[in-house]
């Protein structure tokens, strides 16, 4: 087997002075290319986790090592959001320009890898728009043209599509997927949706709450690739369906204090600039 | 019966040209009352005029003769011009330095703690109780006034400036942090351009209090500019003159906001339609 892209070692997280103990004691191992969801009820801290793994977070106890380094915003990773996220001043082309010169690129050479990227997720029209011109779906692909802009080695997704409607939604699944099988970038993705992390993960890690640490880690064997046929006609796609769903459901009976949890582990209250 | 059959059938220009002629009624009434009202306080200023003497209220008429003349012998535009001479400077330098000190108060969330109750002890002050110190400090002339409306005009300037700063979108600081931006290009390139709406309101804030400040300033010292007329004339109970500045310093004031206003709503577009979606 590969070395692992991302390797992490007991890692603990917790908000709060301690009192609220976001994630405890997780192991897990990302491989180059790999596409892995993490999915759980709310509050299980996988957006804590993905801030983790890009360095925004440190851990509390263990070790989060990126190419076996600590993590920093400048790795080579890239975080796609669930509102995309866009400077409302900047054009839809300024939007990618920014990150790139954060990385220090030339004019021409951010102009160019701008356009390029805006054309793969069939925006290239809109290059001069504003965000608030662009319907919901529009926004998440520019999201995701300034996150591969970057080059990354993994993309970090959190919850990217949950605020679309269901018709977009299915068609930016199938384009990230085909995205992803040309590029070959590896791709964490936090969602709560359980077709949506069959449908597109190898594997999936079952993360329970308080404190959130990993239940189970599922391997997804569908045939690949899935954009082509509908995954969701094949028999184990409805019995991997069926084990996560008793899964969740054992764990979350007790839905109040989960939500409550949620807002616990709120990290707006708890992180600085 | 048939009615409902004739409205569900009704094609869709046909509303949208309903829709329109609707705006269009709508603009006639809002241009016909504001005529209406403009006529209706012209006529109480004769009526005013003709029942208690021109004391108490001038005559329309006089009033627009005298302002005629003033103009045309030099008077106003004279006048004008020293007004916006202490206005323009007092409140560039207002701009610049509330901006300045805003951006950083805001920038610096501990210099902002420290310096709050200050800020916030002179901006509660009135701005007309500086005028004493000004004048032993200043003078009297042109270069006092400025300092006068500079000080009214500072405060909303700077406040406006360092809130627009400190509530800086936390999702997008996240963003450009999770891209590798450093402190300088999170600050200048995300914290700062989000903040340009709340910088407009305070410059447009302080636009107004400086056109209050010029005149106050022209009253209380070294009289000149439109209020330094407006002295002369109350002293002198020429009312028509006096009125005829009044409405220039209405003008003036109604075209400085008015323009500021135009500035906001043009730099600060995708704000508005930001809003709008959610």
């Amino acid at each position: 087997m590969t070395a692992p892209l991302i390797s992490l070692r007991n890692v603990g997280k917790w908000f709060k002075d301690g009192r609220v103990v976001a994630l405890e004691d997780i192991t897990l191992d990302i491989a180059p290319r790999e596409f892995v969801s993490l999915v759980g009820p709310s509050g299980c801290g996988k957006t804590t986790l993905l801030r983790l793994m890009n360095g925004l977070l440190q851990p509390d106890t263990g070790t989060v090592l990126v190419r076996g380094e600590a993590p920093t915003p400048n790795s080579d990773l890239a975080m796609v959001f669930q509102s995309a996220r866009l400077l409302p001043w900047r054009s839809v082309l300024g939007n990618i320009e920014f990150v790139l010169a954060l990385r220090g690129l030339s004019r021409t050479a951010r102009r160019e890898r701008s356009l390029g990227l805006l054309g793969a997720v069939g925006l290239r029209d809109f290059a001069e728009a504003f965000p608030h011109e662009l319907s919901g779906g529009m926004q998440q692909r520019v999201g995701l043209a300034r996150a591969l802009a970057v080059e990354p080695d993994v993309l970090l997704m959190d919850e990217p599509f949950a605020a679309l409607d269901a018709m977009t939604r299915e068609t930016l699944r199938a384009e990230l997927l085909k995205l992803w099988a040309r590029r070959g970038t590896a791709i964490v993705f936090v969602t709560h949706d359980i077709d949506e992390a069959i449908f597109l993960s190898q594997r999936i890690v079952l993360l329970r709450p308080r404190p959130g640490a990993i239940e189970t880690t599922l391997t997804v064997d569908l045939p690949e690739p899935r954009w082509e046929t509908d995954p969701r006609a094949d028999p184990r796609f409805a019995a991997l369906r069926a084990d996560l769903w008793n899964r969740i459901h054992a764990m979350s009976r007790d839905g109040a204090e989960l939500e409550e949890l949620a807002y616990a582990f709120d990290p707006g209250t708890t992180k600085g600039i | 019966m048939s009615d409902s059959n004739t409205e569900t059938a009704r094609p869709i220009h046909d509303s949208t040209a309903r829709a329109a002629k609707a705006r269009t009624r709508k603009r006639v009434l809002l241009w016909s009352s504001w005529i209406g009202i403009t006529l209706l306080l012209l006529v109480s200023m004769e009526v005013l005029n003709a029942v208690a003497g021109k004391l108490v209220m001038p005559s329309p008429v006089d009033v627009v003769r005298e302002g005629v003349g003033m103009t045309l012998d030099g008077t106003i535009p004279r006048a004008l011009g020293q007004s916006l001479t202490v206005l323009v400077l007092g409140y560039l330098l207002a701009a610049v330095t509330g901006i300045g000190i805003g951006i950083f108060l805001g920038g610096l969330p501990f210099a902002g703690r420290v310096f709050d109750p200050f800020v916030n002890a002179m901006n509660s002050t009135p701005g007309a109780a500086f005028i004493p110190l000004i004048i032993v400090w200043f003078g009297l002339y042109t270069e006092a006034k400025i300092v006068v409306v500079w000080n009214a005009a500072l405060f909303p300037i700077l406040i406006n400036t360092a809130a627009g700063i400190a509530s800086a979108n936390r999702d997008l600081t996240e963003m450009a942090q999770s891209f590798g931006a450093g402190r300088w290009s999170l600050f200048w390139q995300v914290m700062v351009p989000d903040a340009l709406p709340s910088i407009l309101s305070g410059l447009r804030i302080g636009a107004a209090i400086s056109t209050v400040g010029t005149v106050i300033a022209e009253l209380t010292m070294a009289q000149s500019g439109l209020g330094g007329l407006l002295v002369a004339a109350g002293n002198r109970f020429q009312m028509d003159k006096y009125f005829a500045v009044v409405f220039v310093l209405m003008a003036l004031g109604t075209a400085i906001t008015a323009s500021l206003r135009y500035a906001e709503r043009r730099l600060g577009r995708w704000r508005v339609s930001m809003s709008e979606d959610h």
